[in-house]
């Protein structure tokens, strides 16, 4: 059996229709090719509204390509769905649940709620740091232990596919970097395919294996950059000389479009 | 009256932040001190009563705090106008009427309000009615009512709907137009399908500002239907403290309004009682 990827995304093209009728249509998307492998943490790095999120909403089946196909493990994505773990910007907890309920909210939503689901919650409520907070309010929490949370929930799904968005984007850099840890040390233990959009360079060298520096808009891929860092990758190694070249390449890249 | 009507927005805009409000919380950390400081406004204000009751000297323009309790307590057991109702049959009468009435409305607002929140073409149709139809004190409609539908209970029950209904359906609209829709496609993409969706993360997350205009319908309510009791009814509150101010009994008339101050605060309670039941972050 031939690996698939985990992700490919071809040809797609996606507009968004003015707001009057004569004003042009955006072209967000024109043309996007993109492969993912199984296993693979993926950047998505790119100018403001050059269609990052866009493409992740597709992925996560809340909008379709006009033109083109986005498969996930070989099957056209159709609609939103458990298979695919989203995690926003902002850690979008449903703050009437507590944070065991947030957890528990997917399966019992695929009325799968058993011992086994409670037990895997309450599991996973450990392994994010958050077991003494499990009967807490969302209100009740830090902006880090949302977003912890906010892992968990998705997690419990167990997911092939994890999409982020500027995910700690709205976090303060002491937790951002206590974020980017906790999501490297995830990633090295599960290997969950991961797309990640992200602003920043440096972020993007230190977690992804690929960064994809996008074009401004119309969204085109401008240039694949592999990361070939050693892993397990730590936050020390943002000082080696290596990772300094690469953040450059990147930089370069994503001034190579601006130009 | 305007400013009752007005009232919607504003509050919901304010209740609708539900970030955890720092504002709330020392309300709970001083509990005591805050009812404490509340009974003593309370306290002050029958002080003030007393005195200036004394000063004036004449019960028919102020009765005194003792002989409008001692009224109060007589008229509970006793009918007004002799043969009719107990000052408490008259209070069941106009809650019941609220009750019927506001039920009603809330469930008729919620309804219309969530399809125009769900249907562009039902919203724009309605939008320009309602904008028309909420401006107008519902009070102006009462002589209206009376001419189609007499003075039976048929429009004491439509009079508090038309108080009622305009609110709910704005509270409902704008508490389903802010439910963020990546909190939707949250739910979407953890499993939930499309109806479970609107039901667990969209109407739940909706439910707090709804009930505060339900809170807010509830004021209302009363507004509507101690008016048109005090023109055109053989009971309720409103024609209670109407016919004995007639007959110059100023403790029935203060006993009747304290009447619907204590009804008012149980519903309302229970409606805040509700709210926090609603919403983790307001306890
Ligand atoms: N719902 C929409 N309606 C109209 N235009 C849209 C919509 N969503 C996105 N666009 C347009 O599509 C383009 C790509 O938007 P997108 O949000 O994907 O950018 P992005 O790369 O995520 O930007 P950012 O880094 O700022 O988040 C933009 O030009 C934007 O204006
Ligand atoms: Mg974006």
């Amino acid at each position: 059996m031939t690996t698939q990827p985990a992700v490919q995304i071809s040809g797609v093209h996606k507009r968004f229709s003015g707001r009057t009728r004569r004003s042009p249509a955006r072209v967000a998307l024109d043309g996007f090719d993109l492969t993912v492998r199984p296993g693979e943490f993926l950047c998505l790095l790119g100018p403001s509204g050059c269609g990052k999120s866009t493409l992740l909403n597709m992925l996560a089946g809340f909008s379709l390509p006009d033109e083109g196909s986005v498969l996930v493990d070989g099957e056209p994505v159709t609609g939103p769905g458990p298979d695919r773990g989203v995690l926003f910007q902002t850690p979008m907890l449903f703050p009437w649940l507590t944070t065991r309920d947030n957890v528990l909210y997917g399966p019992r939503a695929r009325h799968r709620l058993d011992a086994q689901a409670r037990e895997r919650a309450d599991a996973l409520l450990a392994s994010v740091g958050l077991a003494d907070s499990a009967d807490a309010f969302p209100h009740q929490l830090s902006g880090g232990m949302r977003h912890r949370a906010a892992f968990a929930r998705v997690l419990v799904n167990r997911p092939r596919l994890l999409l982020m968005d500027e995910p700690f984007g709205a976090l303060d850099a002491i937790s951002r970097v206590a974020m980017q840890r906790f999501l490297l040390e995830l990633w090295e233990r599960d290997r969950i395919t991961i797309v990640f959009v992200t602003h920043d360079v440096e972020e993007a060298a230190l977690l992804g294996d690929r960064v994809c520096v996008m074009t401004g808009s119309p969204g085109r891929t401008r240039a694949l950059i592999d990361i070939d860092l050693p892993r397990p990758r730590r936050l020390q190694d943002t000082e080696t000389l290596e990772f300094v070249r690469l953040k450059r390449r990147i930089r370069e890249a994503l001034e190579a479009e601006a130009a | 009256m305007t400013t009752q009507l007005d009232a919607p927005d504003r509050f919901l805009v304010g209740s609708h932040a539900g970030e955890p409000s720092d504002a709330a919380r020392p309300a709970r950390v001083v509990p005591w001190r805050r009812l404490g400081y509340g009974l003593l406004g309370v306290v002050l204000a029958a002080a003030l009563w007393e005195l200036v009751a004394a000063i004036l000297d004449d019960p028919v323009t102020l009765p005194s705090v003792q002989a409008t309790v001692h009224t109060f307590r007589e008229y509970l057991s006793t009918s007004y106008p002799a043969g009719g109702r107990t000052l408490f049959g008259h209070a069941m009468v106009s809650a019941a009427r609220i009750l019927a009435g506001w039920t009603a409305g809330v469930v008729a607002g919620i309804v219309i309000g969530g399809v125009m929140a769900s249907l562009r073409p039902v919203r724009f149709l309605l939008d320009p009615l309602i904008e028309i139809t909420r401006p107008l004190p519902p009070l102006a409609f009462i002589p209206l009512f009376i001419v189609w539908f007499g003075i039976g209970e048929l429009p004491k029950f439509l009079l508090i709907l038309v108080g009622v209904v305009p609110i709910m359906i704005i509270a409902t609209v704008s508490a389903l137009d802010t439910v963020p829709t990546e909190l939707i496609q949250a739910g979407r993409s953890l499993g939930a399908s499309p109806v479970w969706a609107l039901v667990t993360v969209r109407l739940r997350a909706a439910l707090p500002p709804i009930i505060t205009g339900m809170r807010i319908a509830m004021g209302g309510a009363w507004t509507s239907i101690v008016a048109v009791e005090l023109i055109a009814a053989t009971s309720g509150l409103g024609y209670l403290i109407n016919n004995a101010g007639v007959n110059l009994q100023t403790p029935l008339v203060i006993s009747g309004i304290l009447a619907i101050s204590v009804l008012g605060i149980v519903f309302d309670g229970l409606l805040r009682l509700l709210h926090r039941l609603a919403d983790p972050a307001s306890r």
